[in-house]
């Protein structure tokens, strides 16, 4: 509780969440779980080849079987539409052609489960009995699965309008790089291959369109991030005004990224429903998450770095090779983001990293949890292992010796962001974090473990690796608070939900504002009509944008509260105070008017003033605009075993040392590091999504495509430090991402560190049993065989 | 005696239903006709276990309650059965100890994957006997996936609220259930339909061979953990299908002799579980990584036969100890060697309306070894890329007989003839002696390249399984280092 100000004390509590209840009885609503009078459903016929023109759509005979309502191509969409294509693409330099998709295909399919038309029908079942009659006819093209390749001369065209695949090349570069290589005591080099993954949330993707003749209004309830900008995408197309239309999200059963990007179900179904005149839900079923969704993830990184004799950096230099699969929904940001947060919490004095994005036949990339940042953390941290070793340094004193000191923040590094500023690290103590992390771990004690586990033939080792998140990015969220004659604490946001428990954390900064209980607070989420504008999830941003748009609407109605309650308790506005939500007289308890009794007053009575001659209703809005991104960091420690006759690993203990300024939530925050850890984990472990030579998807089941399960889970420890951010009133920074970043650098540092005497290294991800195998068998030394 | 529809129990109510097709499944059924939305669909086969409900049957008397993925069980194997989801377990305003560990503990993000943890750990909770170790809870939620979690705020809630025996209020009213259970029993011959599209559930075998050989077209069902994909996934509307699920007697019977295991091919793999760690300690994990809890409820040791699988896990097993199955035909029992019924991939020695009864699996002799390792990448619910089974006998410190059988080798589960040849005459004393049986398994086989493993991996993995077996049987301590082959203890609990 404030002193001076009154109010809770609810920011800091690990709350219960207000979200809980309802998902544990199973009665939240989720997309598919929503019905209406009238309701068709719809599924897509899909293009079974990666690259390929289209001679011929026959729908005859899915127009003709019992129980369908219709079956469009683009051309019977176009009808509705302003334009072709979704005008997807972030502004970027860069970009050298324009490959927003459109809504299905028009003449050219460029990935397998690319959409080409709707059918409508009764139910599922038999929409995917008609889909199963479409006759597509397609002439198949040469396609473009290895980025690298694609980029070579003479390589095919991923699209015919790209006249080659090169759809933008962009850099980081500053410093003297040529003289950090020529005067520099040693030079590591590598190539580094990570390979596809994504975001899959156990909920698919999902929509239902409804045209409301009465109101003219149309309504998408969709499982999004990106709720607003959804909306921006159906009035640019549909031609429509900001009043007709809305978009709602449902409970959304996890994003991950997945669900931030726009995609083109999310016009075609809409579409369809104005067409069609009724409703219609789509689900996508779970191959169409794996070929229809966007995923992320594959880097091709040839990179060296210069190091003094001591094993500071001098520079790092490199090319970096980005698959976009057929689309580039997000422009240049996922290579940048890679490319910049290698530098992490180190002092790089220069840098050059030239990046080159390809066109491929496979599903069009986005950010994927760690949006690219997973992968430059995972380089750098490979990198300083390598020079360690070959310095014989101790891998955690090169890291000391090359970390950015607490007393160089705010740190500034010469490369322009998205939006145009400087890369300035906030705040932090990264020595701290380290030194921590290394303790808890018994990092100090692990080589008398390591030496008496190998000598019973087991292979056990430590990893570690220190990461920073750029978190928070802006522009803005807006924010609403309002108590109406009800008493009802209504909290509204542009932020949305997907499971990091938004709604209890903006329910708990209120709280600590009116000293009321979160779980009495109703908070509106992802719903376009609640809130005028918003952005909604990415970029582990909420906490930093909606918390603090939230701290200032209910600070400025706790003023307008105190104003009013000055004039009906006659004292003056300075001696009150909030105490559980009512304004009372400071040191005076009892004397005071409940937030509910002056919601009464502001809501006005025919023909008396308004109390303090106030403007009406007790509500406040605000938006909260960033001046920065916000760095959360850490440090990750794993000790794994490997099996080095199968290649399997098993986690035995993990580690995070985490530092994301004040937290409103730590039991929230705890949740977000737990599953962004385990993401990181599959990514290490399990995770590829693989096509063959003909861009044909080969992991398309949860049975190929294999997600990490409780018992790879390790027991996590978690160490928390607070240094707050001076970039926010709230002093906090983002959590939903730092937990993936970290996790890769960290494993495969392990995994190398148990298998030395074989001087094993790894530079692909995922490293699945079978890769770790072929490692260990070229490495094989005779003393691991009889 | 027939009955024209199937019966269960819903909502503390009987149900008699007689209006569904016969490849309805259990979610449809749940989600889109009783409107009962908590259960989700996260991918339709069995992979992600958000659809997790759980079925009650009496069984010897007893309650017996075990989860299934309500996205494959056809709607009418409920027959039967009290059907309990996630809307079943709170009081009005009270939430049940699981789902308030559950909120205590943060084990939900965004729910979506809840509802079907909730029903894995309720199960887990209402069998278990005593105090819950975390690897109880790992295996009950090897079928759950979350992607939000990182698991370890579930597995903590489980460990505070699934100790047995449980005190709720489902505990308090066993005797209740029994009795509704017990009143919907009845021995009549299911059949539902018409004579060109049919769900039919014959009582006894004499009924199911008369049945099937009327209907030689019809698609036997067991556990419908194979045949459950091909609805939701290949999109297949089989029109007529022979549930034996209704089937006791020889059907379901473990018949443990000294010599021989005999096992009714309608055991569950869940109740084959234990007949078969008798023959093996090694069965134990084996049966532990088979699918999930979930798919070990439903699914059946003669579905995991008759199927054909080459990458089924307990064909290579059974064939290394030398079983033998009995297949009936009207009423023509016939024996074969389980490795002659696998002729080429997916392509068995079965009959028209001819059925597996029962496998028969000789116990191995004290001065016999046995082995059996499935490699997959990940330890739980996986499908192995390799599987080997190794039964070994010994005179002295020399081997003189090999029986080796491998799964994910070959288009059908199949022995190594080259190698178990060569076997013989191995000095356990003396790994140079080992060398030549080495080498022959890597002639034996001829893998293919798939994502799950490359033909050189799948090679090399059988030959190091084989030098591992050799290893352990000489009693250098391999086991140490079997990631993949027993449980490494939690460094920090
Ligand atoms: C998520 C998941 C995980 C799995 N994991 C594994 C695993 O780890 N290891 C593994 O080996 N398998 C695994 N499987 C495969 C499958 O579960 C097994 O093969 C299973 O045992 C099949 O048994 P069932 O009773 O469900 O068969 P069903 O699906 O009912 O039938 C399978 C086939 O066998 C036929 N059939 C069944 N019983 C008989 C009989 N008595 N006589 C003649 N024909 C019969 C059916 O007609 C059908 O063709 C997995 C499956 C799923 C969905
Ligand atoms: S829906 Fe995934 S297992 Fe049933
Ligand atoms: S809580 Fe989201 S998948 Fe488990």
């Amino acid at each position: 509780m404030n002193e001076r100000h009154g109010g809770g004390d609810w920011i800091g509590r690990s709350a219960a969440r207000v979200e809980d209840q309802v998902l544990l009885r199973g009665g939240a609503r989720f997309l598919d779980d929503i019905v209406m009078p009238d309701l068709a459903e719809a599924t897509f016929v899909r293009s079974p080849l990666a690259h390929g023109v289209i001679r011929s759509i026959n729908c005859d005979a899915a127009r003709a079987l019992p129980g369908v309502h219709a079956v469009y191509v683009f051309a019977d969409l176009r009808r509705v539409l302003t334009q072709d294509a979704i005008p997807l693409a972030l502004p970027a330099g860069g970009l050298r052609f324009d490959v927003d998709p459109t809504c299905l295909a028009i003449d050219e399919v460029c990935y397998v489960g690319e959409p080409v038309a709707i059918v409508v029908a009764t139910t599922r079942r038999i929409a995917e009995d008609a889909a199963a009659l479409v006759e597509l006819d397609i002439e198949a093209l040469p396609v473009v699965v290895d980025p690298v390749e694609g980029l070579q001369p003479g390589a095919p065209e991923a699209r015919l309008t790209c006249p080659d695949n090169l759809v933008a090349r962009t850099k980081v570069d500053y410093g003297d790089v040529e003289g950090a290589f020529e005067g520099a005591a040693h030079v590591v080099r590598e190539t580094f291959r990570l390979n596809k993954g994504g975001g899959h949330p156990m909920e698919p993707r999902g929509v239902v369109a409804r045209h409301d003749e009465l109101t003219d209004q149309l309504t998408l309830w969709n499982s999004t991030q990106m709720p607003h900008r959804a909306k921006a995408m159906l009035v640019a197309t549909l031609g429509l005004s900001e009043r007709q239309v809305r978009v709602v999200t449902p409970e959304v059963g996890g994003g991950f990224g997945t669900k931030a990007v726009f995609h083109p179900e999310e016009l075609a179904t809409p579409a369809a429903a104005l067409l069609l005149k009724r409703p219609i839900k789509w689900v996508e079923d779970r191959f169409e998450s794996f070929t229809a969704s966007i995923g992320e993830r594959e880097q091709i990184w040839t990179v060296e770095a210069a190091f003094e004799a001591d094993g500071r950096l001098r520079g790092i230099r490199g090319t970096l090779v980005y698959d976009h699969g057929a689309a580039t929904p997000y422009g240049i940001a996922l290579p940048f983001n890679a490319a910049t947060n290698l530098i992490g919490p180190y002092i790089l004095p220069a840098y050059r990293m030239l990046i080159d994005l390809c066109l491929t036949n496979k599903t069009p990339a986005a950010p994927t949890r760690g949006a690219g940042r997973p992968q430059g953390t995972f380089v750098m941290e490979r990198l300083l292992d390598r020079m360690a070793l070959r310095l014989a340094l101790p891998r955690d004193e090169i890291r000391r010796r090359n970390m950015i000191a607490p007393g160089q923040m705010p740190y500034t590094i010469p490369v322009k962001q998205r939006d145009g500023s400087m890369m300035v690290y906030d705040s932090g103590d990264y020595p701290q974090s380290q030194a921590l992390a290394l303790k808890a771990a018994g990092w100090a004690d692990f080589p008398q473990r390591q030496k008496a586990a190998r000598e019973q033939g087991r292979f056990i080792g430590l990893g570690l690796a220190n990461y920073v998140e750029a978190t928070g990015r802006g522009p803005f969220e807006s924010v609403s608070v309002s108590i109406g004659p009800s008493g009802q604490v209504v909290v509204s946001s542009g932020a949305t939900a997907q499971g990091q428990g938004v709604k209890t954390m903006l329910a708990q900064v209120v709280a600590q504002v009116l000293d009321v209980a979160p779980q009495s607070i109703h908070v509106v989420v992802g719903d376009t009509s609640a809130t005028p504008a918003g952005l909604g999830a990415y970029a582990s941003r909420q906490a930093v944008t909606a918390g603090n748009a939230a701290f200032a609407a209910a600070t400025l109605l706790a003023n307008k509260a105190k104003i009013a309650a000055a004039e009906l308790l006659e004292a003056s506005v300075e001696d009150l105070v909030i105490r559980e939500g009512v304004v009372e007289v400071k040191g005076v308890p009892g004397h005071g008017a409940s937030l509910t009794q002056i919601a009464r007053a502001l809501a006005g009575t025919p023909g008396f003033a308004l109390p303090g001659n106030l403007p009406p209703g007790l509500s406040a809005a605000s938006d909260f605009m960033t001046s920065g991104l916000s760095y959360t960091n850490g440090c990750h420690l794993a000790e794994v075993e490997v099996d080095p006759d199968t290649g399997g690993v098993k986690i035995l203990r993990y580690v995070v040392v985490h530092d994301c300024g004040r937290m409103i939530n730590p039991m929230m925050v705890e949740g977000q590091i737990l599953g962004g850890v385990i993401h990181g984990v599959g990514m290490t472990l399990f995770e590829w999504m693989r096509y063959d030579r003909e861009g044909q998807p080969l992991t398309a089941t949860l049975a190929d495509y294999l997600l990490p399960t409780s018992d790879v889970a390790p027991r996590l420890e978690i160490h928390h430090l607070e240094s707050p951010t001076p970039l926010n009133p709230l002093g906090v920074k983002g959590a939903a991402e730092s937990g993936t970043i970290g996790a890769p650098a960290t494993i495969v540092s392990a995994i190398e560190d148990a298998l030395r005497p074989l001087d094993i290294r790894v530079t692909q991800l995922p490293v699945t049993p079978p890769q770790l195998r072929k490692l260990i068998r070229d490495a094989q030394s005779s003393e691991l065989r009889p | 005696m027939k009955r024209d529809h199937i019966s269960f129990i819903f909502r503390g109510a009987r149900v008699d239903l007689a209006g569904f097709s016969p490849h309805a499944t259990l979610l449809e059924w749940l989600r889109l006709n009783a409107r009962a939305t908590g259960t989700k669909e996260g991918c339709g086969e069995g992979d992600c276990g958000a659809c997790t409900v759980v079925l009650a049957r009496a069984s010897d008397g007893a309650l017996d309650l075990r989860p299934v993925n309500a996205c494959i069980l056809l709607m009418g194997q409920v027959d039967g059965a009290e059907i309990l989801t996630v809307e079943d377990l709170a009081e009005g305003n009270t939430l049940h100890p699981i789902q308030q560990a559950m909120v205590d503990h943060h084990g939900s993000q965004c729910g979506f994957c809840t509802p079907g943890i909730v029903m894995s750990l309720f199960a887990l909770q209402q069998s278990a006997q005593g105090p819950v170790t975390r690897p109880q809870v790992e295996r009950a939620l090897a079928g759950n996936l979350c992607r939000c979690t990182g698991y370890r705020p579930i597995v903590d809630a489980a460990m505070e609220s699934c100790s047995g025996p449980a005190q709720d209020r489902f505990a308090a009213a066993t005797a209740l259930r029994l009795a509704a259970l017990a009143e919907m029993t009845d021995s009549a011959d299911v059949f539902v339909g018409t004579s060109t599209q049919f769900f039919a559930a014959p009582a006894s075998e004499d009924a199911l061979a008369a049945l099937y050989l009327e209907h030689p077209d019809a698609l036997i069902l067991s556990g419908a953990t194979d045949v459950g994909l091909w609805i939701t996934k290949a999109l297949q509307t089989p029109p007529k299908i022979i549930w034996l699920g209704r089937l006791r007697g020889a059907f379901t019977a473990i018949e443990a002799g000294d010599k021989a295991l005999s096992l009714g091919a309608g055991l569950t793999l869940a109740d084959a579980s234990a007949p078969l760690i008798t023959l093996h300690p090694d069965f134990a994990e084996i049966m532990r990584r088979f699918g999930s809890a979930q798919v070990r409820a439903s699914g059946t040791i003669g579905g995991s036969l008759a199927n054909g699988s080459p990458i089924g896990d307990i064909a290579p097993c059974l064939i290394a100890l030398g079983a033998e199955i009995e297949l009936r035909r009207g009423s023509d029992l016939r024996r074969l060697p389980l490795e002659a019924y696998f002729i080429a991939y997916k392509q068995q020695d079965r009959r028209s309306g001819e059925y597996l009864r029962r496998i028969i699996i000789p116990r191995p002799a004290p001065d016999r070894a046995f082995r059996a390792f499935k490699v997959s990448k990940r330890f739980d619910e996986d499908i192995s890329a390799v599987l080997g089974a190794f039964h070994i006998g010994l005179a002295g410190r020399h081997v003189i007989f090999a029986r080796i059988a491998f799964g994910g080798m070959a288009a059908t589960p199949s022995r190594a003839p080259q190698a178990e040849m060569a076997a013989i005459g191995i000095d356990l004393d003396a790994p140079a002696t080992w060398a030549e049986a080495l080498t022959a398994i890597t002639l034996d086989y001829a893998p293919i390249d798939d994502a799950r493993a490359s033909a050189g991996y799948r090679t090399l993995i059988s030959r190091n399984l084989f030098l591992k077996t050799l290893m352990e049987i000489s009693g250098i301590p391999a086991e140490i280092t079997r990631i993949s082959g027993f449980e490494v203890p939690h460094a920090a609990e």
